[in-house]
């Protein structure tokens, strides 16, 4: 199995015994040992994954990496937050996934179209299965719990992942006086309701909807 | 005044030589203590080598993310050692305090001023409108002078926890008891309504007088210096109870004919560091470790006037700022100063 660990907070180490993980394409910094690195078309979901990802945009290029040895990924000086998945599923924004281990599937899903309105696209991508996912942020990731009772509202320029059996809804705040540009900055939220985490970070990514 | 000598965030993380993976662990004993410190980062993150964790200290909040986070119900993720990282909800966020340090959790109870987008996230019901919305308009008059651009402004109103952050800057609160406190208008995050926000004389700075606790955010780490001080300009954060600010030149080096056309074209060796902002009397002068300038606010015109600086022209956005662009917050037909001109 291979061994996620963080070399301090913005790279990740892979201790790989001859298994095979999966990076974003390009991310590697550095590596000791053996290693092979393999381009994976339409981001190592298979066929019908490829077409998927073509068609929805999600577009994530991913490459295998594979051999003997540690492999450093890094993006951009981001921070880099490991998740260990027990066969719940991991939803994140392609990217901000970085690296996941063999024995997770890989997959697009469809938000709904609250994901259009918010900039973060009509799809996002699921992980699923057991092992590790690094996913990364501008600033170290904020773990909120969100329950029954808790709902949570996050800006969409914030939202990094989630996890849990959440419902994900598009608030608006928006009134009459957004329209003249005198709204309160924070017209558009996605509430999350259910059972779950969610990963924020603290900056926020230019999305269609943030400015507003 | 309480604000400069305490440390940012409890134990200054800065201090302590950093460890690869956050390893170090708390001195025992530790517990969270409104107000002081937040958690150490995600102790569960996986060590150098992959050892174990240490055992977790003991703490309240992370005991009881852990009790959520093993417990029988719906698989979440959790690491290695059992010990997950740490996991917020409403309760166990802060009060009043960073997350990290590149994060502010607000408990509001009331109404709380922030500067357009920079809510990240929150729990409970909470409501944004622009200050210059309809009824908020009489906050106006009790917290901001008039000339000062309000709509840039937000007050969030309600009950819950508010969580705020910056372009993963870093981020400190300030407690001000009955003092002042002037800050770049571009560093200035949010602010107690308790407190009144003024426009400073000094263009492009806004100075916070009263009581109560604001938000700032700088590049880097704020360190707090004592004047008399020469600092570079852009590494000027804000200065509180008036020290006399002033310009400087080192004279000898741009002296005379040599020195003029040094100063003008840069040739035989202008160090760039010439020009200083200089500090003179008590109080404190808070610099941020890098000079990289917050992109600066708009803080509205001053009017015409003999005698007032700059009055009459429009404050410039600084070009240089970090990622730029454009901070006059762009929304769907934003007629800029309109608004406020007409009162909306």
């Amino acid at each position: 199995m291979a061994q996620f660990r963080l070399q301090g907070s913005r790279v990740l180490a892979v201790e790989l015994a001859g298994e095979a993980v999966k990076a974003r394409h390009g991310s590697m910094v550095a590596y000791t040992g053996q290693m092979s690195f393999k381009k994976l078309t339409g981001g190592g979901d298979g066929l019908r994954g490829m077409v998927a990802r073509r068609l929805t945009g999600e577009q994530m290029t991913v490459m295998e990496v594979k051999g003997q040895g540690t492999c450093y990924f890094a993006d951009k000086a981001t921070e880099i937050n490991l998740v260990r998945l027990n066969g719940e599923t991991l939803f994140v924004e392609a990217d901000n996934l970085l690296c996941t281990e063999g024995s997770l599937r890989t997959g697009t899903t469809f938000t709904g179209l609250n994901g259009m309105s918010s900039g973060n696209g009509l799809f996002t991508t699921k992980v699923e299965g057991h092992g590790w996912a690094a996913v990364t942020s501008n600033g170290p990731a904020i773990i909120l719990r969100v329950d029954k009772s808790q709902p949570l509202r996050v800006d969409p320029g914030a939202y990094v992942a989630h996890t849990g059996s959440l419902h994900r809804s598009l608030k608006s705040g928006a009134g009459w006086t957004t329209v003249i540009g005198e709204g309160g900055g924070e017209a558009v939220q996605v509430e999350f309701t259910g059972e779950g985490l969610v990963y924020v970070q603290p900056s926020e990514k230019v999305t269609i909807g943030g400015d507003v | 005044m309480s604000y400069p000598p305490q440390p940012p965030y409890g134990q200054s993380p800065y201090d302590q030589p950093t460890q690869p993976g956050f390893a170090a662990p708390p001195p025992p004993g530790y517990g969270p203590q409104p107000g002081q410190g937040y958690p150490p980062p995600a102790p569960g993150y996986p060590q150098q080598g992959g050892y174990p964790p240490p055992p977790p200290p003991q703490q309240p909040q992370q005991a009881y993310a852990q009790e959520q986070f093993g417990g029988p119900q719906a698989p979440l993720p959790s690491t290695h050692g059992g010990s997950g990282p740490v996991v917020y909800d409403a309760f166990s966020l802060p009060v009043n305090d960073n997350v990290n340090p590149y994060a502010f959790s607000v408990d509001l109870n009331g109404s709380y001023f922030l500067q357009k987008g920079k809510m990240v996230a929150y729990y409970g019901d909470i409501t944004f409108k622009g200050v210059g919305a309809g009824v908020l308009d009489r906050m106006i008059g009790q917290h901001f002078n008039s000339p000062m651009h309000a709509a840039d402004w937000v007050v969030a109103q309600g009950r819950g926890k508010l969580l705020l952050a910056d372009r993963a800057f870093d981020l400190n609160s300030y407690d001000l008891d009955e003092g002042n406190l002037t800050v770049r208008s571009g560093n200035l995050l949010a602010f107690d309504p308790s407190l009144r926000l003024k426009q400073s004389i000094i263009p492009g700075f806004l100075t916070l007088i009263g009581t109560g606790k604001f938000v700032a955010a700088s590049n880097g780490p704020v360190h707090f210096v004592e004047p008399p001080i020469r600092v570079d300009p852009q590494a000027l954060v804000g200065w509180a109870d008036c020290p006399a600010p002033c310009h400087h030149y080192d004279h000898d080096y741009m002296h005379g004919l040599i020195g003029g056309i040094r100063r003008l074209t840069g040739l035989g060796g202008a160090s760039g560091e010439e020009h200083q902002f200089e500090f003179i009397g008590a109080g404190q002068v808070l610099l941020q470790s890098s000079e990289k300038l917050m992109a600066e606010r708009s803080v509205g015109q001053v009017d015409a006037e003999a005698g007032v600086p700059v009055g009459g022209v429009p404050s410039q956005p600084a070009a240089s700022g970090h990622g730029g662009g454009n901070l006059n917050v762009p929304g769907l037909g934003n007629l800029g100063d309109l608004g406020r001109r007409f009162g909306l």
